[in-house]
């Protein structure tokens, strides 16, 4: 079994830390990733699941929030105060006339 | 504007958080609806197309922020939760076993619930104001980042940076206030 610790522990030393990981992992979704920083994040996440647990809940987050305008329960609770709504209303008659 | 003013406003809101700002953006869309409206036709798309103004509007309003105050904010989350990764030694910059990432379950449900959204706002409330911006445009909008570095003036680098510390923020503060209390109501 020494020589599983041992492999194992040579591919902990390629693979970045789990602090530069959540980087790498943000990054990966904003940008291409280059060849060893993606080989380095594989291998992390190979290794750690606390940091794959982090990428599905960095998803998570992205899937729940894209396009959100469509559902209007998500969006803050208060509408137009009615002073408001009055300014809009008389800018709108004053720009049609 | 009967129909849409309220919720014109509240789009308007999650982003600019200032009611003054997002009454200026909803008669600003008004009113380029106005001029624009003999060209449109089609009423079951009317909303998504005053969003789209809104949209526009809003990003107009970050433009000229830009220009005025830098937009660039390294300032916020620095330290990118330095507390919970080991400091030192062979194990250096590995998650805290305890402080780490926990599981969420089953974190699909909790979008239909209201007060999952609620938590949501209160944790994106406390990102500062030029963090949330760029949040926003880049996950709720979708936008490219080479559009969102064009549009305010930041470099692609500092993009990262403060995309990476709003995700890691929302991440954590999610994680307290909702997923670590069972998904219930704080």
């Amino acid at each position: 079994m020494r020589w599983l610790r041992q492999a194992v522990g040579a591919l902990g030393a390629l693979s970045p830390t789990c602090k530069r990981a959540t980087r790498l992992q943000s990054e990966a979704m904003d940008r291409r990733l280059s060849f060893s920083e993606k080989l380095g994040l594989r291998l992390h996440l190979f290794l750690c699941k606390w940091c794959r647990r982090y990428g599905r809940q960095l998803k998570f987050l992205r899937s729940a929030v894209r396009g959100c305008e469509e559902h209007e329960s998500r969006e803050a609770p208060q509408g137009l105060s009615p002073e408001a709504r009055e300014r809009i209303k008389q800018k709108l008659q004053s720009s049609r006339e | 504007m009967e129909l849409y003013g309220d919720f014109l406003f509240k789009c308007a809101m999650m982003r600019l958080r200032d009611p003054a700002h997002a009454e200026d953006a909803v008669q600003e869309t008004f009113l380029a609806a106005l001029k624009g409206g003999q060209a449109f036709a089609g009423r079951s798309a009317e909303k998504s197309w005053l969003v789209g103004i809104l949209k526009n509007k809003i990003c107009d309003h970050y433009r000229r922020a830009s220009r005025e105050t830098p937009f660039t904010d390294l300032e916020f989350y620095a330290d990118e939760e330095r507390g919970r990764f080991v400091a030192e030694g062979a194990f250096q910059g590995a998650w805290i076993h305890e402080l780490g990432p926990q599981e969420w379950p089953n974190p699909g449900a909790s979008l239909d619930n209201e007060e999952f959204w609620q938590a949501y706002r209160d944790c994106s409330g406390k990102l500062p104001k030029n963090v949330a911006a760029v949040f926003n445009l880049r996950e709720v909008d979708g936008l490219d980042g080479k559009g969102i570095c064009r549009m305010l003036n930041i470099s692609e680098n500092n993009l990262w940076v403060m995309l990476h510390r709003a995700r890691m923020a929302l991440r954590r503060c999610l994680e307290t206030n909702w997923f670590g209390k069972g998904g219930e109501a704080p």
